[in-house]
């Protein structure tokens, strides 16, 4: 039951995301039918509306899923019920992040079959010239991790704050700070500081996602730990 | 099986130099009605937080149903039904929706409860909660705790935002229903007729202190109210007298049994005992309260009322 509640408190943003993410290159195709734009920039806009509606939907979700369970007010109710708080933690966190990899695959799916249809290689673009599968895949791992990155962000700061403009500001504070930082750092100090879900030092593409993974999951885990020591 | 459905041992706790609950020993019978009485901040609100694992006591133990709050918080909360003071619930979901979240926590949940309780209070089931009247919001809290089939019912001032016919209604539901399946209610108030119509055994509580905790019919039985004039008379209190006040030569006792023996040697130390009279609760809650002069309220945390002399 405490599923179908989170269920119920993100369906409108999930569906509104699903429906975007599903018609939004069929539509391009459609209107840009007979330019030649498609062919030329297909790939290339595919992948950024990939990224795009993926920053979206893990901002949104993150911050829908925790802003209410973790509100001042309600947090009482939550917690009286015979549950650990890290059920409640985690189970947010679930919904919104079944939802978040719905919404990226169909986004995906649907993408590669209108390039399929109107293209007559979706391995080329302008931007991207000629790419290999192997790339396109290393692309599209690399912005599933950025999302769940963002998505666990946002969904530990909500949670901590109890607050949901609270934990999106804090949250996109941090995702698009950090890139400035690490230039700074570079700069003045010639520090590399790791971006989310790139290649961190030396280390293989698998390693480095695998602790980009980690590292997202271990926000969710904070919130949790600080959620349980919590007073009410 | 332990006899009590909560009972808590020297239970503490402090927020910086403010002690909100100060030691308080509570001992609520599994199957009675408890009215835990107290002024807005006397720490009502705080006991019955670490009643339900909510916050952590800074000393002392507390059992809930024969459990330690601490090491088995699920197993309470599974048998314990709670109303908290603010009675926020999810503002988008309809009270059918809450009693459709609610019901699976619960293995004892009682559907035929929720249709009672629906129809009894009134409650427009299919309403957006953050639509509801504070009434009805009210009303929403009450029937999910009733509809829980707890052991245990832990309201913190449940008939806030009721009308009186509501509040009627809510009275004679715990006494008759909860009291006939043997289900403890602990309840927070302020509102003495209340607590009065109800409950079996009070306790008051006052700068996280609780004062007294006794049945009721023995408050109405032995409690009396004893004024006497003389020289260097008690002055003390004890487990006998609760309370004293003095004005020249002039105490007033608020004595918890044994008045008449009390009176009798007041009289042979020479006192002239000019009164002695049978309390109800409301003059002994003033009574007890009153005569804590250091702060403007019931909280342990208020600023301090200044005498003239202070400025």
């Amino acid at each position: 039951m405490y599923f179908w509640k989170c269920w119920r408190d993100t369906r409108s943003l999930f569906f509104i995301l699903l429906i975007i993410a599903a018609v939004i290159m069929p539509v391009a195709a459609v209107v840009c039918v007979g330019t030649g734009l498609l062919e030329e920039f297909g790939l290339s806009a595919g992948l950024s509306m990939f990224g795009l509606l993926g920053m979206i939907a893990a901002l949104g979700l993150g911050v829908l899923g925790a802003s209410e369970e973790f509100a001042e007010k309600t947090v009482q109710f939550l917690f009286t019920k015979p549950r650990t708080r890290a059920y409640f933690v985690w189970a947010g966190w679930a919904v919104g992040c079944i939802e978040l990899l719905l919404i990226a695959l169909v986004n995906l799916l649907v993408g590669w079959v209108t390039l399929s249809r109107y293209t007559a290689n979706p391995f080329h673009s302008t931007l991207f010239g000629s790419v290999t599968a192997q790339q396109i895949v290393d692309n599209i791992v690399g912005g599933l991790i950025l999302f769940l990155f963002v998505y666990c962000l946002t969904y530990a700061l909500t949670a901590l704050l109890r607050n949901g403009l609270k934990g999106l500001g804090a949250s996109m504070g941090i995702v698009f700070g950090l890139p400035f930082f690490a230039v700074v750092t570079r700069w003045r100090w010639k520090i590399d500081v790791p971006i989310p879900a790139n290649h961190i030092g030396t280390l293989p593409v698998m390693i480095s996602n695998v602790i980009w993974i980690l590292v997202a999951l271990l926000f969710v885990f904070a919130a949790q730990l600080v959620v349980e020591r919590s007073e009410i | 099986m332990n006899e009590l459905a909560i009972g808590s041992d020297n239970l503490a706790k402090t927020y910086g130099n403010i002690r909100a609950v100060d030691g308080i020993n509570l001992n609520v019978r599994r199957g009675a009605i408890y009215g835990f009485l107290g002024r807005n901040g006397a720490g009502k609100t705080t006991t019955i937080k670490m009643l339900l694992g909510l916050s952590h006591p800074t000393a002392g133990s507390v059992h809930v149903l024969g459990m330690d709050v601490l090491s088995h918080r699920m197993a309470i909360l599974q048998r314990t039904a709670f109303v908290s003071e603010k009675k926020t619930l999810y503002a988008s979901l309809t009270p059918s929706e809450l009693v459709r979240l609610s019901r699976g926590f619960y293995p004892t949940w009682s559907d035929h409860a929720v249709e009672k309780y629906a129809r009894l209070f009134e409650i427009p089931m299919k309403q957006r909660f953050e639509k509801l009247s504070n009434g009805n919001q009210t009303k929403v809290s009450l029937l999910l705790a009733l509809s829980q089939g707890a052991d245990l019912l832990i309201l913190d001032e449940p008939t806030t935002a009721l009308d009186p016919v509501s509040v009627d209604q809510l009275l004679h539901v715990l006494a008759e229903d909860a009291g006939d399946r043997g289900c403890a209610i602990f309840f927070s108030s302020h509102q003495l007729e209340e607590v009065e119509q109800i409950a079996e055994n009070v306790g008051i509580i006052e700068h996280g202190k609780l004062l007294i905790e006794s049945r009721l019919d023995d408050i109405k039985t032995h409690f009396r109210l004893i004024t006497a004039a003389g020289n260097a008379l008690p002055s003390q209190t004890s487990p006998q007298i609760l309370s004293v006040d003095t004005e020249g030569n002039f105490y007033r006792y608020l004595v918890t049994k044994d008045a008449e023996g009390f009176a009798a040697d007041l009289s042979q130390n020479g006192a002239i005992v000019t009164n002695m009279i049978p309390l109800g609760l409301r003059e002994i809650f003033l009574q007890l309260v009153r005569k804590e002069q250091v702060c403007t309220s019931g909280n342990a945390g208020a600023t301090p009322v200044l005498s003239s002399s202070s400025f």
